[in-house]
């Protein structure tokens, strides 16, 4: 079968990479006549991220398409059930849910651990290729500064990298979106 | 001379073998893994530098960030005459980029990150061609 459009955006925090990944997936979903579907990944923790999540449903619920939201902070593939081959997926956030995967469990780092979370993520990200119209994945970009060896903030950065690094070089179109600016860097 | 920068993890490396087709001939040194190069009799067409921020951590620990930027300009000029004794000679050299975070805590780290800046641009004006790597695609600013 053959695998949905994969599209990859990335940028800073407060970027506007969120509003543009939504943009993206309507104007996908306008010239497919496709249903979207916001697969969101965080955890309210505090009141400013209940906020956060609160602008950003408001400007989903004006969108001329209707957005339907499945919220799972792991595990991903349970969307699955909900879409169809019409459906663009939009995942926000991909560092979000590897902080989940990575640390929900409270199981140690190690590298087996660290492995077999990278291979989930890559596997379901294929699995719901596999069962959509569009994916569109929105992510942080890793950290630009020192990182010292062992050190929590280094195994991130490798497991996020990589995983951004595949995820690249699958994507049908890939942008880094910069104070609002997309910039198309494949496709 | 051919330098090829990027945040960490965004497969510099790995481009690097892909887009000059890497697979002997080449002496590959690593800045996060051996001492640092010291010029040799090469003979050999590519020279890779891996990981520059690397030497420059471990420089920037007994250096004060001037000084760590005139030594890099030395041992960069020894390989330079190297690189140009023949045509087919190659010299690359592959740091992270560390410039975008927030200041460091700590005075070495500060130095680190000082010094890499200043060695970076003074390798980038050497370079006839100068790539940043975005998640294993290349964007040429030189």
């Amino acid at each position: 079968m053959e695998k949905a459009r994969l599209c990859f955006i990335t940028g800073g925090v407060r970027s506007g990479k969120s509003r543009f990944a939504e943009r993206k997936a309507l104007e996908y979903a306008l010239l497919t006549e496709g249903n979207l579907h916001y697969l969101a990944c965080g955890r309210v923790s505090d009141a400013e991220m209940g906020e956060r999540i609160l602008r950003h449903q408001k400007d989903r619920q004006t969108s001329p398409i209707a957005w339907q939201t499945s919220e799972y902070a792991t595990d991903i593939t349970r969307v699955g059930a909900k879409v169809d081959s019409n459906s663009i997926i939009l995942l926000d956030c991909l560092t979000t849910l590897l902080d989940n995967e990575l640390f929900g469990s409270g199981l140690p780092l190690e590298a087996n651990f660290l492995h077999s979370i990278q291979a989930k993520i890559i596997g379901a990200i294929d699995e719901l290729r596999q069962q959509s119209g569009c994916l569109i994945i929105v992510s942080n970009e890793v950290a630009q500064e020192p990182i010292f060896q062992k050190q929590l903030l280094h195994i991130y950065g490798r497991m996020l990298g990589t995983i951004h690094q595949t995820i690249v070089g699958e994507a049908d179109e890939a942008y880094l979106v910069e104070s609002g600016i997309p910039l198309k860097m494949k496709g | 001379m051919h330098f090829v920068t990027g945040g960490a993890y965004n497969g510099k490396s790995n481009w690097v073998k892909r887009f000059y087709d890497l697979e002997s001939g080449v002496l590959w040194l690593s800045g996060y893994q051996q001492d640092e190069p010291q010029r040799i009799d090469f003979q050999g067409k590519t020279v890779v530098w891996q990981g520059l921020d690397g030497w420059i951590q471990e420089d920037a620990k007994k250096m004060a960030a001037d000084a760590i930027r005139e030594k890099w300009q030395e041992i960069i000029a020894g390989w330079r005459i190297w690189e140009k004794e023949r045509n087919d000679h190659r010299f690359i050299v592959i740091g992270s980029d560390l410039s975008k975070g927030i200041v460091p805590m700590e005075a070495t780290n500060r130095r680190w990150r000082d010094a890499c800046g200043w060695v970076y641009q003074d390798v980038a004006s050497l370079s006839s061609r100068v790539d940043i790597i975005w998640y294993g695609i290349n964007q040429r600013i030189k």
